[in-house]
């Protein structure tokens, strides 16, 4: 059985695409990565909903941007997003990021990406896990996306506060009763135009990682 | 224990516990609690002052607070709200206690949900919850946002503050 420590190291959140469509083949594959992610008591709560529509990308992205713009804006105004941007020295790019997040021109990419593939879970009687299956199985599909050569990117923006989540479900007619499906996210796919040359840096395992018990740093 | 004390203790432990499952996220999705009382009621308005002096007139009459103020500011997409004597006070000073910050107003929730049903705003945003035990106030400051070109219009709040 082949590592795939470098395919899980090597991906990236990819933004920008090129025009170019995703062959059949290579989006089947993607749904089958996500058909296989792991799933408390086998309850597989995903339905996956894939859409090429222009218009419907044009929907999807202009929520997105009203949803995490919202929020920028205003974390933009009471100085939070400058704190958290203050490591980029040269000023003008810093405003000019700084611009592009708050304008919420970050989660516009919806419209570009030749596919998007909503996450949603069925909160039917029964289910125990959903977000956290959910979310194997997104992660499934990127790696899968990646391994393939394409970019993906994970997007909660536009689904993130409960009106907006209401909101995409009308656009694409899921039911919006709170007890029936959970809206979690959509991942975005389509033929990188970007390459991100500066991986975002990661934490060291001396960091993240106890031995035993919570806190202890030293390995048996 | 009285039933406000009650249903605060009730609403102190679902925060908690959405805190627990969704970080900071959990504001995001709290948005709706609180507006059934403020729908129960026939808020009128051809503006943000009409709707907002209207929803705080109901507000107050229900007993829910005993003074509230508003200013709009921060290029008119910031709405200041100041309130005293809160019957949910008691839930946000013990989530504070507890480590939790304040997260889920549900005055302010009422009216960013009117301003939204009666005047058609785009999208709102409760920004930041102040909680300030010792006078009894919060300070709660929230995004409004009547059309989708107010997204990005930016300035100081900080200035606002003082």
């Amino acid at each position: 059985m082949g590592d795939i420590l470098d395919v899980i190291k090597t991906r990236k959140s990819i933004r920008r695409y090129k025009a170019d469509p995703i062959p059949d083949e290579s989006l089947d594959k993607i749904l089958e990565a996500a058909r296989w992610a792991p799933t408390g008591e086998n309850y597989q709560p995903w339905r996956l909903i894939v859409i090429t529509s222009p218009e419907t990308k044009n929907k999807i992205g202009n929520l997105a941007k009203l949803g995490s713009g919202s929020r920028m804006t205003a974390w933009y105004c009471l100085g939070e997003m400058q704190r958290r941007f203050e490591e980029i020295e040269d000023p003008l790019k810093r405003e000019e990021v700084l611009r592009f997040m708050y304008s919420g021109e970050v989660s516009e990419f919806a419209k570009q990406a030749p596919v998007i593939i909503a996450v949603i879970g069925t909160l039917m009687e029964g289910s125990v896990d959903v977000p956290y299956d959910l979310s194997a199985c997104i992660e499934n599909m990127l790696l899968e996306a990646h391994s393939l050569g394409l970019g993906a990117c994970w997007v909660h923006g536009p689904v993130a506060s409960t009106r907006d989540a209401a909101k995409f479900k009308k656009i694409l007619k899921i039911p919006t009763g709170m007890g029936e499906y959970k809206v979690i996210a959509y991942v975005a796919l389509g033929w990188p135009a970007e390459a991100r040359r500066h991986p975002r840096p990661k934490k060291p395992l001396e960091e993240i990682v106890y031995w035993e018990e919570f806190g202890r740093k030293e390995r048996k | 224990m009285d039933k406000v004390e009650h249903f605060n203790n009730m609403l102190v432990r679902l925060e908690e516990l959405l805190y627990h499952e969704l970080s900071g996220c959990a504001a995001w999705k709290t948005e709706l609690v609180g507006i059934d009382f403020i729908q129960s009621k026939k808020i009128k308005g051809d503006n943000e002052d009409e709707v907002i002096s209207h929803c705080i007139e109901e507000i107050i009459a229900g007993g829910l607070v005993k003074k509230m103020r508003y200013s709009i500011g921060g290029k008119g997409i910031l709405l200041n709200l100041k309130i005293k004597g809160c019957i949910h006070l008691p839930k946000e000073i013990r989530l504070k206690r507890d480590g939790i910050k304040p997260y889920l107003c549900p005055i302010a929730n009422m009216i960013l949900d009117q301003l939204i049903e009666k005047l058609n705003y785009e999208t709102t945003y409760l920004a930041k919850l102040d909680i300030h035990g010792a006078s009894g106030e919060c300070r709660v400051k929230c995004a409004i946002y009547e059309t989708p070109d107010k997204i990005g219009v930016v300035s100081d709040w900080t200035e606002e503050e003082r």
